[in-house]
Formats: structure tokens, C-alpha cells, sequence
């Protein structure tokens, strides 16, 4: 039995007769191949790297498991990409999506996808900080419901805005009331400790700044953290690289677009951990 | 006395007339300020930098020391104008083999004029900057074999691809850099390798940049000086200095992401060329 995915957060949702992504009771994640030849390059970019013997194995785990390419039935036959679904060990996810990198276009597309690519990079934080937010749905530990921030609110966002969504990322207070600030209360659950969010992007870079398999243009960075006892059983804080449909080859070339949008991220998230470390040592 | 630097291989040049810097025999170089926000701007950040607490010591080796502002005669003989004193980073050497690499995959930077947005991209995707979010600017290398300074002209440089930068960082440190034939790479480990090569000191100014928020060095290049001449010591003295901040900004609490992504990747080149380097050497070649 497929179904329409609870918590996604960015990309293309199922509307309209077109479709979207779906999820089964298997733990798998169908995302249909996109008409053009975007879908042909996640497709060639998956399976090239399930077989790339060169990617370490503490690396692969950042990437959704391949499982093929099938046709779905209820979608016109249309084939679709078979990945592990990053949430269904989740009870009650908090997932923010983070496209990283302080330009989305690249030598090798067209010039109109890279006048839309650079008007858009330029109204966000991608030119300025090397990363934006593209979506995020936190659970709120008040109001016991998840909240996710207006879409046109989160496109016109500027630096301090995303260091604000970074941290009500982490909070729980009512994150709908906009006097209020946040808490930051999971900041070191979910951005520190040895197996936190910032642990997790510093092993990522170290294989960035060497790797010239992949050129990673316009991909995510997806964090996910359990909220269901969270005070109990600790965050299960993960990342995840998402959205391959322009990656091409390194050529020899450090994928210097991504590593220098990363670092700035975590320079980010460093800040945040820290702050949230003084207050609680106040 | 002030006269034209002989080693300067990028930027404005002070020749036939033209308004350029100039150079005295005590190791300063004169930077005339143009009059325009440029020259302002870049005497604004020697002043900032200068004075600037949160720089650590062995960073601030890397650039190059500002003596302040002093009236000089202009070289193109409009008069005595403004000029920026600063350390000539070339005095000192007999036969610097000298390389001017633009760091940063745009050149470019938010609230910028259109029209200066424009030059640049075009200038950025002409060269390797886009590609490799660096591009050679300059460069004059010492040919050992002819003993003659190789310098090739600016337009072969700027129409530079992968290819072209590559090979041109092995000529950097060949003894054969002006012959059609595979560069020998015969310096690489003295320059760019060892304790005080040319890697070290990038990987050095690397860890800087991964959490400096204090600048953003729009434009900027990066020097590298080493000396051919053969003395007593046998010492290179390989330098790596940052150039030309015209269009430095306030970092605003953000890194510098744009000129820390271009120089990991100018590192991996110079890292695979020692490699290569070394291996062969390993191979008796």
C-alpha cells in the first residue's frame, strides 16, 4: 500500500494530477523520475555511487540506500526511484532541508536555468552565507503539533532569519508565537554530542575536501531528529544528502561550491551550540 | 627614488606613461590610490587589518605590512598623488619566480553593480574561476635551463582551462617552464613541499578561513614568491602573501565561503602535483 509522505518538507508534492513522491510500510521511499533528464541523472548518479568501491563506508551512510529503479501501479506506469524512506524509524520527526552551496547552477546547464537559478540564489541566503533553508516542519513540544513556517516567508528570509529557524529548529516553545524566543532547548541534543549534527557535517567535510568523484549542484543537506521522548532516549539526530538530479562528474575537481557552502553551515550551527552551552552555564 | 617593480605580474602596470605602482630600493611598494571608492576602499581595510586584535600573529605573516598613506610622484607624471605604502613582497629576491592566482569561484559579490556583475560572471566563466574556483592571473617563471625569466603573454594566461592551470602549476616549479616538452616539476618538493613550503603555509591560512567571519576577500589573489638564484643557503624562501583587497567587505558574522572553497580547491592541485612529484621520484625518474 502506497501513501503520500507525513513530513516532507521541500520538493515536489503530489498535486493536481501530478505526481509526487510516496512512501510504503517497508520502509521505502518511490520518487518519480522527473520527465527530463534530471531523472536520468539521479538515476546515473545513485547507481554509480552504490557501486563506487572509493566511497568509504562511515561516508555512505549519509546517503538513502538505492533500491532500484520500479514502475508504480496508479502512476500512469511511470517509473519511479526505489530509496530507503529517511523517516520511517521516526516516530515524530523534526526535519529541516538545507540546500547547500553558494550557487545552484553550474557550468554545464543551460543559460536560462542559470539566470532562474541565480535570481533566486541571489533573493536568498545562497549567495550570502552559502546555504539556504528550503523548508523545515519542527514538533512543538507545547502546543504537541508540528509546525512548519509559510513558504514565501521562508524564501525571503536573510541571514539573521536563517540563524533564527536554525535555532527554533531546536526549541520548545510555541514556535508559532513570534515574541516568544526560541529556547534552543535540544540545541546540544541534536547539534552536539559525539553523534550530533555537528559531528556528523565535520566528517562531511573532511571527505569533501578531498573527494573529486561528484560535483553535489544544488543537492540537500536533510537533518532529522526523534522528538517522541526525546528527554529519555536522546535525539537521534541524523543527516542526509538529498536530491541528485544535478550532480555530475568531479573531473579531478573538489566539489569546492558544496565544501564552502558546508563549512559556512557549520560555522552556523557552532554558534548556535555554543551560545545554547552558555546559557545553560548561566 | 621610485621606479617601475620589475616582478609585478598582475594588475595595473606602470609603463609607457600609464598610472601604475612603483617600488624604492628600501623594500616598499607604492600603490597609487585612484581617486576612486577602490583605492579607498582597500587603504580602509590596511587600516582595519592593521589594527585588528582578533588577527593571530602567523596569520597576519601572510599579509603584506602597510606603512600607511604618503604623496609620491604619479608614474604616469600627473603630479604628486596619494600612494599606499606597503611591504614589496618581491624585494629581497634576486630571480623570484612569481604566480598571481585569483582566489574564489566568483569574483563578484552581493550589491554590486549590474554592470560590474556582468563583467565579472563573464570574466569568471571564461576562465577556470567557475569551474575551479580559481583562475591564474599571472605569472613569470625563471627558466634554469635558458636562464632566462619565461613569462607568457596575459591573454594566453586568462584563456586558460583546467588543463592550462595545471600545467602551468607544474611549470611554476620546473626548471624547463618555457619548453613545449612536459614540465620536469624538479622544484615541487622544495616549493611546494616541505616545512616551509608553499602547501604548509596554504594549509595554514585553510584553517584560518574555516572560522575567520571578520572579512570577506572578494577578488582577492594570492602570491606565491620563491628565489632561483643559487646562494650558499639553497634556500627558496617559497611565500605565500594575500594581494590586492580593493574589494574586501565586513564579514558580518559569516565566513568567508566563497574564497575558503577556492583555496581547498587550489590546495587539492598543488597536493596532487606533489604526488605525482614524489612518486616519480620514488621511481628513479
Amino acid at each position: 500500500m502506497l501513501k503520500v509522505p507525513e513530513h516532507q518538507v521541500a520538493g515536489h508534492i503530489a498535486k493536481d494530477g501530478k505526481p509526487g513522491p510516496l512512501v510504503d510500510d517497508k520502509g521505502r521511499f518511490f520518487k518519480p523520475l522527473q520527465g527530463d533528464s534530471r531523472g536520468e541523472i539521479e538515476v546515473k548518479f545513485y547507481e554509480s555511487f552504490s557501486s563506487n568501491t572509493e566511497v568509504p563506508d562511515h561516508i555512505r551512510r549519509y546517503f538513502p540506500v538505492y533500491h532500484g529503479t520500479q514502475a508504480v501501479e496508479g502512476s500512469d506506469g511511470a517509473a519511479m526511484i526505489v530509496l530507503e524512506n529517511l523517516l520511517s524509524k521516526y516516530s515524530k520527526p523534526s526535519v529541516m532541508d538545507v540546500k547547500m552551496g553558494s550557487r545552484t547552477w553550474y557550468p554545464e546547464a543551460s543559460e536560462e536555468y542559470i539566470q532562474k537559478c541565480l535570481r533566486k540564489d541571489a533573493r536568498s541566503t545562497t549567495v550570502s552565507s552559502g546555504f539556504r533553508i528550503s523548508g523545515f516542519e519542527v514538533y512543538d513540544h507545547k502546543e504537541l503539533s508540528f509546525w512548519k513556517p509559510d513558504r514565501k516567508l521562508l524564501n525571503g528570509i536573510k541571514v539573521d532569519g536563517a540563524r533564527l529557524a536554525l535555532r527554533k529548529f531546536v526549541s520548545s516553545n510555541t514556535l508559532s508565537d513570534t515574541s516568544s524566543k526560541p529556547d534552543s532547548a535540544f540545541a546540544s541534543s541534536v547539534y552536539g554530542g559525539s553523534r550530533g549534527v555537528l559531528t556528523q557535517l565535520l566528517e562531511l567535510k573532511t571527505w569533501f575536501e578531498n573527494q573529486t568523484f561528484y560535483h553535489f549542484n544544488s543537492c540537500s543537506i536533510l537533518i532529522i531528529y526523534e522528538n517522541e521522548s526525546i528527554h529519555e532516549d536522546g535525539a537521534r539526530a541524523q543527516v542526509k544528502l538529498v536530491d541528485f538530479a544535478h550532480v555530475h562528474d568531479g573531473n579531478g575537481v573538489i566539489d569546492h561550491n558544496f565544501l564552502g557552502g558546508l563549512c559556512s553551515f557549520i560555522n552556523f550551527v557552532r554558534d548556535i551550540l555554543q551560545s545554547s552551552d552558555e546559557s545553560t552555564d548561566n | 627614488m621610485l621606479k617601475v617593480p620589475e616582478h609585478q605580474v598582475a594588475g595595473h602596470i606602470a609603463k609607457d606613461g600609464k598610472l601604475g605602482p612603483l617600488v624604492d630600493d628600501r623594500g616598499r611598494f607604492y600603490k597609487p590610490l585612484q581617486g576612486d571608492a577602490r583605492g579607498e576602499n582597500e587603504a580602509k581595510f590596511y587600516e582595519s587589518f592593521s589594527s585588528n586584535k582578533n588577527v593571530p600573529d602567523h596569520i597576519r605573516g601572510y599579509f603584506p605590512v602597510y606603512h600607511g598613506v604618503q604623496l609620491a610622484e604619479a608614474s604616469d607624471g600627473s603630479g604628486k598623488l596619494p600612494h599606499m605604502v606597503l611591504e614589496d613582497v618581491v624585494s629581497g629576491y634576486v630571480k623570484p619566480s612569481v604566480m598571481d592566482v585569483k582566489i574564489g569561484s566568483r569574483t563578484w559579490y552581493p550589491d554590486v553593480s549590474e554592470e560590474y556583475f556582468n563583467k565579472c560572471i563573464k570574466k569568471d566563466s571564461a576562465t577556470t574561476t567557475v569551474y575551479l574556483g580559481f583562475r591564474v592571473s599571472g605569472l613569470k617563471i625563471f627558466d634554469c635551463q635558458e636562464s632566462r625569466f619565461w613569462r607568457p603573454d596575459k591573454r594566453v594566461v586568462l584563456a586558460y582551462k583546467v588543463d592550462g592551470a595545471r600545467m602551468a602549476l607544474r611549470k611554476f616549479v620546473s626548471s624547463n617552464p618555457s619548453a613545449d616538452s612536459v614540465p620536469d616539476c624538479a622544484y615541487a618538493s622544495e616549493v611546494y613541499g616541505g616545512s616551509n613550503g608553499i602547501l604548509e603555509k596554504l594549509l595554514e591560512l585553510k584553517a584560518w578561513f574555516e572560522t575567520q567571519t571578520l572579512y570577506h576577500f572578494n577578488s582577492c589573489s594570492i602570491l606565491m614568491v620563491y628565489e632561483n638564484e643559487s646562494g650558499g643557503d639553497d634556500e627558496r624562501r617559497a611565500q605565500v602573501k594575500l594581494v590586492d583587497f580593493a574589494h574586501v567587505l565586513d564579514g558580518n558574522g559569516v565566513i568567508d565561503h566563497n574564497f575558503f572553497g577556492g583555496l581547498c580547491s587550489f590546495i587539492k592541485f598543488i597536493q596532487d602535483i606533489l604526488e605525482s612529484s614524489d612518486n616519480r621520484c620514488e621511481n628513479g625518474h
